[in-house]
């Protein structure tokens, strides 16, 4: 079973979400389901974690031939980049089980599947198998959007697919291309992420194809100005989608344009880096000003995770292994900060069936421990030293200001805008006077106080003791920033002296 | 050079447990059966407590080494690193930091003596001590930080803990409003900090980002980034030291409890920034552009602070101006490279600014939360030792020999004309007839002549001990403070300045005895116009003013806060409005939009072939069969 953990991970949840659908199960067998499965695959994943070592190659790898006259295999491996997103899902999700246990068998079953789903995404090693897996896991988002969503679900479903569909019929079209100049080049057909980087990708097709790859990814981010698909869905959509598309699949966005754009499309990324890395900073500052507008907390915070993915964005653009590695640990500082907030609003919303944050008021008098966990969770969002959101942050700001002064200055404004529309939120709910409806709201239950608990310690402890994190995410890093610059990876892998050397060339460049 | 040792860290930690356990204990019995307070005023006390016996232990440990060596450091683990960038989780003791240390730890464990009587009776007091531990645990990684990023974590852990205990009230809107203030004025700040940081790091960082290895290869810094570092770093300063144009959230901050605005806003947080320009002195003393830049906005803020300061009503305002006001000064002495000089004030105004404001906190007390000064008054009779400490308190604010505050005025004021900043020191001069004036008119208010609200006096009365005793230490120190740093002048040999020299990178310049004479005349000379002046229009009788005209203008602060409103905080609310209401939905949705409308139009426009007739079907497929064969004839031939 252990040499094919990553098959596990992916067809486990998928084949039991698939047999809870056709089946006639109850909704306690498809939660309890759920809760086991979801259970395995933390324990997975923790193990895949600790077996994992610290160096740039793939590992835990799976290729068997498929459609072999196309060169399309089923060939799978993790390395230090997707590692920490597969992580992030595997130790959130079973928290959604434990926390929503009265939703209906198809809520269940499509969070099995697009669980499944992500994995495979992630675990793709060839870009056939990754495409498959990246349109299967959108399904069960429309499914549960579309079924479980707010009252205007259906406008928001409309608009989640002509986005989506139009970028995945993008990237299509650019994977189709890369194969053929593949073909053209070393007289063979291959779909290997790992052959790609040898290509020469020159002239204005290649120039096509790279925004044909950007432009999928940056609406799953979503990047701006690809965004407005985003405060809708999140906002109808259920909790637990909400929770499930801002921790995890908008990080899928970010992991593929690390997997896919930066080492194939090398001399592209490296030309448009600037502009890519003004729509981040850019997006950064518009949706945290949006954010304090909003009426509406889960929308508030939808703006709030678009924010917050602009600057996560940014770390992949300014090419520096610093930024690199900030926002592959951010990625997984966001999901356990954003991502927990979505779901203390999903229970605020259960309590009080209403999210305007004018009907609330006063909630940490009445509610102690959901404030104070509440409080961390946003701590962390808006980077505090000492919580996991500060490492990330810093690094970016730190990287951005190599790359680019004038970007490296917008990026740090994040530090302002985020605190504004959080703290002013947070006054408004936890803060000020109770009102009839808040005056019934009831702390955590044991039970759920238990279910938050490891993430807000793993909050804390990612803010004080990020080490052994960043030392499984940097030789990755490393590796493909070396590929951007064209450097000598051994070597830079190894000597200090030799990334100053690389870094002029990033500068050079640009 | 380096010395580890391994209790450093037990310092910060130990406040941070407290904090821990008091937060638990909190959150685990206040929607239940609270428990006992006086429990929660004991473990609050054993943190800093022990912090203090540990700081004293550092500084005989550093003191019985020999100059030149006196660097104890430890490093805990490695924090971060990443490529070049390598943090450690290290704490650094030298004369500066164990100087800062010790009265860190003193002043905070009789402030939280204190607070035991202060807070008695409230139902959160078990948060207001979990705060309150939390702020001196940052305070001390601030302190101890042997790199500018530990710093940062307590840099910023003291910014999150003043906005926590301003907002402690959270049921008042104001409060919650004046701790989000706090809280995202510093953070302007605090971008300074960050970005100073990374320009630093990408400069000289890659030999090491502790502040040994800065310091040792500060001499490689370009001017214009040594420039850069310079001001950024000030930036994040004035946000924290509440100096222009970042003091605004300082005077709101008094929505706090008092032991809070003594603590925090008085004595330790607000002098962060000093502490910070100190320790960046390797790179200050290079750049005397950034010099003048931090000394002129220190002086300038110093003499703003105190104008305002003359008008106020609210007891708690007035010294918060005061405070304002003095962390100008200290910025004036670190600009002109007086480092020492600076610090010093930091310390004696630690002493004499905490107890002040526990004085005005016992009143308030007494007074049954009642702030405005115009309400008071003839109090010395019933509440004597208040009366006696704050009057010494006052002494050492206004400047008068041989209190505390005269020495580390007099140092400062002397240093600006040393270095022939005649327009700083000018205004310092006019500056210390203002404190004097302004600190007696609130002395003579409340304390002198006949009281205005009789009932209020009559329920009047002395605080109980567990308040009373803090005053009297804080007021030993506010005597005796600054014989520690007697210049020669006076006999004294300067123990403060020797003791801090290995930690800065100051010059003393040598300059007649003449010019000092000067500079101790024209202090003395403030010192005793201003307290005249007050003396002759509150001593007696005073009644509360109507203001007109400047003096009116000065009332409201120059209505300073509403421009800021009007121009940064209203507008940037109405940006984010208009995003919601117009451009989301009309603009950056537009394509969206556009595309389902395209697909509804062609869908119609191709509604007008599909009749449903078979005859029309017919004659398609005949057009098109003819047009199919018309090609493929062609492309035979």
């Amino acid at each position: 079973m252990f040499e094919h953990v990553l098959s596990v991970m992916i067809f486990l949840p998928i084949v039991a979400g698939l047999i809870l659908l056709l089946t006639p199960a109850g909704k306690g067998i498809a939660r309890l389901t759920g809760l086991v499965i979801s259970f395995a695959s933390l324990i997975l994943g923790l193990d895949i974690f600790f077996k994992f070592k610290e160096q740039a190659a793939l590992q835990f790898v799976e290729n068997v031939a498929w459609i072999p006259a196309w060169g399309i295999n089923y060939h799978l491996g993790l390395d230090g980049i997707s590692l920490f997103v597969l992580l992030a899902g595997a130790i959130l999700l079973p928290m959604v089980y434990i926390l929503f246990s009265t939703k209906e068998k198809g809520y269940y079953a499509n969070l099995l599947i697009v669980q499944g789903a992500m994995a495979g995404a992630l675990c793709a090693a060839d870009m056939v198998l990754f495409y498959i897996f990246w349109e299967i896991m959108l399904l069960p988002i429309f499914f549960m959007l579309g079924l479980y969503g707010g009252e205007n679900r259906i406008k928001a479903t409309l608009k989640i697919t002509i986005y989506t569909i139009a970028g995945s019929l993008l990237m299509l079209a650019s994977i189709i291309y890369v194969g053929v100049t593949y073909h053209a080049q070393f007289g063979e057909w291959n779909f290997a992420i790992s052959q790609m980087s040898q290509l020469q990708l020159a002239g204005p097709v290649a120039v096509l194809a790279f925004f044909g790859f950007m432009i999928a990814f940056a609406i799953k981010i979503p990047l701006f100005p690809f965004h407005t698909w985003l405060p809708d869905a999140y906002t109808e959509a259920p909790t637990a989608t909400t929770f499930v598309l801002s921790a995890i699949m908008a990080k899928i966005g970010v992991y593929a344009v690390i997997r896919f754009v930066v080492p194939v499309f090398d001399g592209e990324f490296a030309r448009f880096a600037l502009l890519l890395a003004y729509s981040g900073v850019i997006g950064m500052m518009y949706c945290g000003i949006t954010a304090i507008a909003q009426k509406d907390i889960k929308r508030m915070l939808a703006f709030s995770s678009a924010s917050h993915m602009g600057i996560i964005a940014l770390g992949v653009f300014c090419l520096n292994v610093q930024a690199l590695t900030g926002s592959i640990y951010q990625i997984v500082a966001h999901a356990t900060s954003t991502g927990v907030l979505f779901l203390f609003v999903g229970i605020i919303e259960d309590k009080m069936k209403t999210r305007q944050i004018k009907d609330l008021g006063g909630i940490a008098y009445k509610a102690p421990v959901f404030a104070f966990f509440f409080a961390v969770a946003m701590l962390a969002s808006v980077g505090l030293p000492g919580t996991s959101g500060f490492i990330g942050e810093f690094l970016i700001i730190l990287g951005a200001i190599k790359f680019n002064v004038v970007i490296g200055v917008l990026a740090g404004t994040t530090l302002i805008i985020g605190v504004c529309y959080m703290l002013w939120m947070f006054q408004r709910v936890f803060f000020e006077k109770t009102n009839d409806r808040t005056e019934g709201f009831t702390d955590l239950s044991i039970k759920e106080g238990l279910t938050f608990l490891p993430v807000i310690v793993l909050i804390v402890v990612m803010g004080l003791y990020p080490q052994p994190f960043l030392s499984k995410i940097e030789p990755a890093a490393q590796q493909l920033i070396a590929s951007v610059t064209k450097a000598d990876s051994m070597q830079i892998a190894q000597s200090t002296h030799a990334q100053q050397s690389d870094g002029h060339t990033v500068e050079k460049k640009n | 050079m380096e010395h580890n040792v391994t209790f450093l860290g037990y310092i910060p930690l130990l406040p941070l447990i407290g904090a821990a356990v008091l937060g638990f204990l909190h959150i685990g019995t206040c929607n239940r059966k609270p428990l006992n307070e006086k429990l929660y005023g004991l473990i609050a006390c054993v943190g800093p407590v022990l912090a203090f016996v540990l700081a004293l232990r550092v500084f005989l440990t550093l003191k019985g080494m020999p100059e030149e060596a006196r660097y104890l450091s430890q490093k805990a683990f490695t924090w971060f690193q990443v490529g070049e960038l390598d943090i450690t989780m290290g704490f650094l003791a030298d004369p500066l930091s164990s100087l800062m240390l010790v009265f860190v730890t003193l002043i905070g464990s009789l402030i939280h003596i204190y607070s035991i009587g202060y807070m008695e009776g409230d139902k959160n007091i078990g948060k207001f001590f979990a705060y309150l531990n939390l702020f001196v645990g940052s305070m001390l990684i601030l302190v101890l930080g042997d790199n500018p990023v530990v710093m940062f974590v307590g840099w910023e852990g003291v910014g999150l803990c003043s906005y926590l205990l301003i907002s402690f009230y959270s049921e008042e809107t104001n409060n919650v409003l004046a701790g989000n203030k706090a809280f995202i004025v510093n953070r302007i700040g605090d971008l300074g900090f960050v970005l100073g940081m990374a320009f630093l790091f990408w400069a000289i960082g890659a030999g090491g980002f502790d502040f040994f290895s800065l310091k040792a290869n500060a001499h490689s810094l370009t001017p214009g980034i040594a420039l850069a570092v310079c001001l950024l770093l000030f930036v994040g300063a004035t946000g924290k030291s509440a100096q222009i144009p970042l003091y605004v959230w300082l005077p709101d901050a008094m929505a706090g409890p008092t032991p809070v605005s003594a603590l925090i806003h008085a004595a330790t947080m607000v002098t962060a920034g000093v502490y910070m320009v100190a320790r960046f002195s390797f790179i200050y003393a290079h750049v005397p552009v950034a010099g003048e830049i931090v000394a002129w906005i220190g002086i300038l803020t110093a003499l703003l602070a105190a104008i305002f300061a003359m008008f106020q009503d609210d007891i708690k305002k007035i010294l918060a101006y005061s405070t304002v006001s003095q962390l100008g000064y200290m910025f004036a002495g670190v600009g002109v490279a007086a480092y020492s000089a600076g610090i010093f004030h930091v310390f004696t105004h630690a002493f004499f600014k905490a107890l002040l404001f526990l004085g005005a906190g016992a009143i308030i007390y007494a007074m049954h939360h009642e702030q405005n000064i115009w309400k008071m008054g003839g109090l010395k009779n019933k509440m004597p030792k208040t009366y006696i400490t704050m009057l010494i308190g006052a002494l050492a604010l206004a400047g008068c020999p041989p209190f505390a505050g005269f020495f580390s005025k007099d140092e400062i004021l002397f240093s600006t004309l040393a270095t022939g900043h005649y327009g700083i020191w000018a205004i310092g001069v006019l500056v210390a007839g203002m404190t004097a004036f302004y600190t007696f008119r609130m002395i003579f208010v409340v304390f002198h002549g006949e009281p205005r609200d009789q009932e209020a006096y009559d329920h009047c009365h002395e605080a109980p001990a567990v308040m009373t005793v803090p005053l009297i230490i804080l007021a030993v120190g506010a005597l005796f403070a600054g014989f520690l740093n007697l210049p020669a002048i006076f006999g004294g040999n300067q123990l403060v300045s020797h003791w801090l020299a290995p930690s800065l990178v100051e010059h003393h310049p040598h300059v007649s005895i003449f010019i000092e004479i000067i500079a101790i005349g024209a202090s003395v000379a403030a010192f005793v116009v201003g307290i005249r002046i007050a003396y002759k229009r509150f001593a007696v009788g005073a009644e509360e003013p109507q203001f007109s005209g400047f003096c009116k203008f000065a009332y409201h602060k120059f209505y300073i806060d509403e421009l800021y409103d009007g121009v940064f905080v209203q507008p940037y609310k109405k940006i984010g409005n208009a995003i919601r209401k117009t451009i989301e939905p009309s603009v950056t949705d537009a394509p969206v939009t556009l595309a389902s409308k395209l697909y509804m139009v062609i869908g119609t426009a191709f509604k007008v072939f599909q009749v449903g007739y078979v005859r029309v079907y017919a004659i398609y497929m005949i057009v098109g069969l003819s047009l199919m064969s018309l090609l493929l004839s062609q492309s035979l031939n």
